[in-house]
């Protein structure tokens, strides 16, 4: 992963990218596109892949805070919980006519502080990251619908669905995927993540702050699932207390489909990149053939126990 | 008869004692409380995630871990109504209905125990494929159409107790004495302590594995079939929180998620607690998506208690998912 002889770094993080991980699912995804082109009619348009990466941005933006935390060796089930709390509570402030820059960061803020509950109460208790945040899942989710009593906040201001228009949304996944590519492959932020996830007491003797890595993990994560809030809520135009329901096992989906270990450690931002658009494409694809959509969480299931059962095979070769 | 470890009686104690303090405060809060009609309530209520409890109990006690349990539970009901629409004899549809939970047991322990897989993920990815097929098998739609036979087991009650509860109670006895008092039940714990040792002493830990997930599929098929008589309908969002509520109880009667820790009576006297809680929330008219909020808290701070301790004196924590 990291490259100590300090030069020739693109061609060898280029190297890195078609040796291991990615080469696979980035060949999966151009032959998903391939055999959905020839067999569905519209398949292969600018109006279709539109389509597409609206419907994987918000997904894929949680994915990629959740692929830090699986990095670090932690978990995060919450992601969806934080969303819907951020967009529920912090829309209480479009209710109260509060202008958008105050609405904004007050959302994004409550992602953060949520978020950095997790970490603190992960780092400071000798307890799994899943059982932590199945807990605050259900905390953050249960607070939501007390406050809201399950009320839809609508209409809501048309400035809020800016965000939401045509590729906007995507611009914002690209972003945070450049971002968090370069501080993962490049930055000591980055190692120290792969660091703790490999060997947390390796990483801690070595002198990495363990925790203060850990906490930051979890407040991006929350962040993260903030920032998607916001722009779920401006594609939809209204403000749902149920919102980002599920979206953890879809954010774990492409994660692991993506090649993350879910020992952490090893994996890649790119290949949860790779993982959200695969899933994407399948989805739209079994759409427009008109397969009944309750079959999605089945196929959601059937890849990631796919995914793994690759990650262990490779983990039991080493 | 030693019905408990002497490590559990503390729990077991406390957990007692934390009951009565319930029963009497809302004794004391509301006069419709200590009524039969509310007790019994309480009773038939608790009886299918006491059920769920008691396979949760035994899959961690064994080193496991299984959140497709409401899933499961899900399934069993689906199965069942959709076979007796489609005219197939009604007994032949609850033996499919626990078969079907049998099943997805199995595919959890043949992921688990022969690729090696993470329970947890392994049960997170079973639980959304057993959802899906529930809403596909029902349509997303409640069926209520089943006999008035079955569902009328509703009212049938045994010494003054409901049907219900005391398929539960029976359950919990048999699986009791199971763990504690056959071999089988040995190896369970032996297997969830330290898998290692088990195996060269003798033990086949495939085989205990396969049979533990087997296990716990059936009794929540089980828990499915109680559920639809209760609510009279099969619906496709039954057991949504089972999982946290489950896990929430199990942990707080004692079972560690480590494995080769844990007692049946402690994960009932959980779900009692919580039940007798909700059951207060509605009597004195609160929101009831309180429950969620103080069942995530209670989670928390029971499993967090030692940690609590610890990460104030030790340097470094060592938590893993």
């Amino acid at each position: 992963m990291n490259d100590l002889a300090g030069k020739n770094t693109i061609i060898s993080s280029l190297r890195d990218v078609f040796k291991v991980r990615e080469a696979p699912i980035f060949i999966y995804v151009i032959v998903m596109i391939a055999v959905f082109s020839s067999t569905i009619d519209g398949f292969f348009s600018m109006k279709n892949f539109e389509i597409i990466s609206r419907q994987i941005t918000t997904i894929g933006i949680v994915s990629v805070g959740m692929t830090l935390v699986i990095l670090s060796g932690g978990f995060d089930l919450s992601v969806g919980a934080i969303l819907s709390f951020a967009i529920n509570i912090g829309g209480q402030g479009i209710v109260f006519g509060w202008p958008i820059w105050i609405v904004y960061p007050f959302m994004l803020a409550l992602g953060i502080i949520l978020g950095w509950i997790n970490g603190f109460l992960i780092t400071r208790l000798a307890v799994p990251a899943l059982i932590i945040t199945l807990g605050t899942m259900n905390i953050y989710r249960g607070i939501t619908m007390v406050i809201t009593k399950g009320v839809y906040i609508t209409p809501i201001p048309s400035v809020y669905s800016f965000i939401g228009r045509g590729y906007i949304p995507f611009l914002f996944y690209a972003a945070v995927l450049g971002i968090f590519t370069f501080a993962t492959l490049k930055t000591r932020f980055g190692r120290n993540i792969f660091a703790i996830g490999g060997a947390e007491e390796s990483a801690l003797y070595s002198g990495v702050p363990v925790r203060r890595y850990k906490t930051i993990v979890y407040i991006i994560s929350g962040f993260l699932s903030a920032l998607s809030g916001l722009i779920l809520v401006g594609k939809s135009g209204f403000v749902q207390p149920q919102a980002g329901l599920g979206y953890e096992l879809n954010a774990i989906a492409a994660v692991v489909i993506g090649g993350t270990s879910i020992f952490g450690g090893s994996g890649s931002v790119l290949g949860t990149f790779l993982g959200s658009v695969m899933l994407g494409i399948i989805l739209a694809g079994l759409t427009m053939l008109a397969v009944n959509p309750y079959w999605q969480g089945l196929i959601t299931g059937v890849l990631i126990v796919f995914a793994i059962t690759l990650d262990s095979l490779r983990y039991l070769k080493r | 008869m030693r019905i408990v470890r002497s490590g559990q009686l503390k729990i077991i104690f406390i957990l007692t004692g934390v009951n009565i303090l319930i029963m009497a405060a809302l004794t004391y809060l509301s006069p419709t409380f200590m009524t039969y009609g509310n007790i019994t309530a309480v009773m038939t209520r608790m009886s299918e995630l006491g059920m769920l409890a008691i396979a949760e109990t035994i899959v961690l006690i064994g080193g496991g871990f299984d959140i497709s349990i409401g899933a499961v539970m899900a399934l069993s009901g689906a199965v069942l109504g959709t076979l007796h629409v489609m005219g197939v004899p009604f007994y032949l549809s609850i033996i499919i209905a626990l078969a079907a939970g049998i099943a997805v047991g199995l595919l959890n322990a043949v992921l688990v125990v022969n690729l090696r897989l993470t329970p947890f993920i392994v049960t997170l990815a079973t639980m959304a494929i057993v959802r899906s097929v529930v809403y596909a098998l029902l349509k997303g739609n409640v069926l209520t159409e089943l006999p008035e036979a079955f569902l009328n087991l509703y009212y049938v009650y045994v010494f003054k107790l409901p049907l219900l509860f005391v398929i539960l109670v029976a359950t919990a006895v048999i699986m009791a004495i199971m763990l504690k008092k056959t071999i089988l039940g040995r190896r369970i714990f032996a297997i969830g302590g330290n898998e290692k040792t088990a195996y060269v002493s003798g033990v086949y830990v495939k085989r205990i594995r396969y049979f533990v997930y087997c296990l716990s599929g059936f009794i929540c098929a089980l828990a499915g079939l109680l559920f639809t008589v209760r609510i009279r309908a099969v619906i496709p969002d039954a057991g949504l929180n089972a999982p946290l509520e489950v896990i929430t109880a199990v942990l707080i009667g004692g079972t560690t998620i480590y494995g080769g820790k844990g007692s049946i009576l402690g994960s009932l006297l959980g779900i009692l607690a919580m039940y007798l809680l909700l059951n207060g929330f509605s009597l004195l008219g609160l929101n009831p998506f309180w429950e969620v909020i103080i069942l995530g808290v209670i989670l928390i701070v029971v499993i967090g208690q030692e940690g609590i301790i610890k990460s104030f004196r030790a340097p470094f924590v060592r938590t893993r998912a």
